[in-house]
């Protein structure tokens, strides 16, 4: 009966999170779209439901009804296979990403996370790394030039960007002496580790906007050089595949900016808030610095992008592990 | 020499801190929280066009309500399209008066030449600017119809309240007694 319950409870978690993470975009698409309006002083999406509440719905729709068009040349495996290989690692990666540490209800202890593994942030990375397998074979089995442009930029960006971002992590490992996301939590409840690892904070941000494709680098989906990059070829629901994914990207890469600098669910002791509230507003507030950052940046060049991950952000990650080092000395 | 290194030193330390981005995004910030200068036409408002605006034709009348016309055809002939047809006959009480007066907006370019050539100040072009049709023969327009038509805004320059109306065809009306606003109220000028 016990162990039963405790399988019960798993699978009711499980089909939770599914369930949020298959809706979350359609509000975030509203959301996005609302604030790339206002900050160009228009009033974004207003004919559909209150205040455009109901557009992501009718976009929806839109998406389900169209055309899934697949080029003659294309390879029609690889072509299906890589929607849904860009969309399955940010659903896994939620797995290992707690939102709080646990609740009572009806006499029963919940816990607020799937997996409490004690490698969870090295299978975050790792996990997470295998989303751009799905960019890049979209690429190559479009069989089109700019598809195949965008992703190859895709592979050079995410190679030179995971390095920096592993490094800047290793600060946040070193002070909680351990990869565990809870443990690194806990290790923040005095203090958060933006305090301390201010520099670790800032390469694991702009590497984070360069993992998840946003501008100022979004070269990959460049709309003014290569049409829409990898996903140029892509119509109808395996499109919206993508756009799924990159929207569970921001808000994947926005946790674990709360975890890892920011102290997850402590709060500041002057406000009492429930811990899950608190981590729920400070994810948004990042989700709605990502999208604040996309509508203010223009695009970095290329040559840029590369010079800015190689010889800015890993001198100073590899400089953070060593500050961190020298001060716990 | 001082004042130069001071210049490079504080560039310096703004690339270092990143002053010129958070610049931008302070910039963005006050934009966000700022009021939106979106005219929600057809929904909401519509513009109302000044007085100098030249929209749709419309024929004066007098007292009597007759047209102030005199079917000289003068317009019909400054016209660079051609796009004016008068047909004069005299009425009951002996007045000379257009029988046919047709425009097609369809081919007027809306220069408003023949308002500045008429005569018996009797043509004008208006205020009403949301006449489009499926059928281009609903484009030419006759006496009465030009009669009926608005004339010329009063003050202009302003938003009206209005609503999106499919009940006789797709029109916007104003609402009545609504408050005009400067849509230029919202407009940040830096």
């Amino acid at each position: 009966m016990e162990s039963f319950l405790a399988i019960g409870l798993i699978v009711g978690k499980l089909a939770v999170v599914i369930a949020i993470l298959l809706i979350l975009p359609i509000p975030l698409t509203w959301i996005e779209r609302k604030i790339a309006g206002h900050i160009q002083q228009r009033l974004g999406p207003m004919r559909v439901g209150w205040h455009g509440l109901l557009q992501p719905l009718a976009d929806g729709i839109k998406l389900l009804f169209k055309e899934d068009h697949i080029p003659v040349e294309a390879d029609r495996f690889l072509f299906t296979l890589a929607p849904i290989i860009a969309l399955v690692p940010p659903f896994l990666v939620f797995v290992a990403i707690p939102i709080g540490d646990s609740i009572t209800l009806f006499g029963t202890e919940i816990t607020l996370y799937l997996a409490d593994m004690n490698v969870g942030l090295l299978y975050i990375l790792a996990v997470a790394g295998i989303e751009v397998y799905g960019v890049i074979l979209a690429g190559w089995a479009s069989n089109s030039k700019y598809a195949v442009l965008g992703s190859l930029r895709t592979c050079a960006q995410m190679i030179s960007y995971e390095i920096p971002m592993g490094f800047s992590v290793i600060g946040v490992v070193m002070l909680a002496q351990s990869m565990s996301l809870l443990d690194i939590v806990e290790s923040q409840a005095g203090l958060w580790n933006i305090v301390t690892q201010p520099l670790g904070f800032f390469v694991f941000f702009v590497s984070g906007l360069a993992e998840a494709q946003r501008i100022p680098f979004d070269l990959p989906e460049a709309e003014g050089d290569l049409g829409a990059g990898y996903h140029t070829e892509y119509s109808g629901m395996r499109f919206s595949f993508f756009m799924i994914s990159e929207y569970l990207i921001v808000v994947f890469l926005s946790a674990l900016m709360v975890l890892l600098f920011f102290g997850g669910w402590h709060g500041i002791a002057m406000i009492p808030l429930p811990p899950v509230v608190w981590f729920l507003l400070k994810l948004s507030f990042f989700i709605w610095m990502f999208m604040w950052l996309r509508f203010t940046f223009p695009r970095y060049r290329y040559d840029q992008l590369m010079s800015i991950g190689w010889k800015v952000l890993l001198p100073l990650s590899l400089a953070n592990i060593l500050i961190s080092g020298v001060f716990m000395l | 020499m001082i004042a130069r290194v001071a210049q490079r030193m504080s560039g310096w330390i703004g690339w270092v801190f990143f002053l010129d981005l958070l610049d931008g995004l302070s910039l963005t910030l006050s934009y966000m929280f700022s009021k939106t200068v979106t005219e929600r036409y057809p929904d909401n408002e519509k513009w109302m066009p000044f007085p100098r605006y030249r929209g749709h034709h419309f024929l004066k009348s007098n007292a009597e309500g007759k047209t102030n016309c005199v079917a000289c055809e003068l317009c019909a002939r400054i016209c660079p399209c051609r796009c004016i047809t008068v047909v004069p006959h005299e009425d009951e009480d002996g007045e000379r008066h257009p029988r046919v007066f047709e425009i097609n907006l369809g081919r007027c370019l809306y220069c408003g030449l023949c308002e500045d050539a008429c005569p018996a100040d009797a043509i004008a072009l208006g205020r009403h600017y949301e006449f489009s049709d499926y059928d281009n023969k609903a484009l030419v327009v006759g006496r009465d119809a030009l009669m009926a038509m608005p004339g010329k805004a009063v003050r202009g320059g302003e938003v009206v309240p209005a609503r999106l109306s499919t009940e006789d065809g797709v029109t916007v009306p104003a609402i009545a007694g609504g408050e005009g606003a400067d849509w230029w109220r919202n407009i940040r000028r830096r």
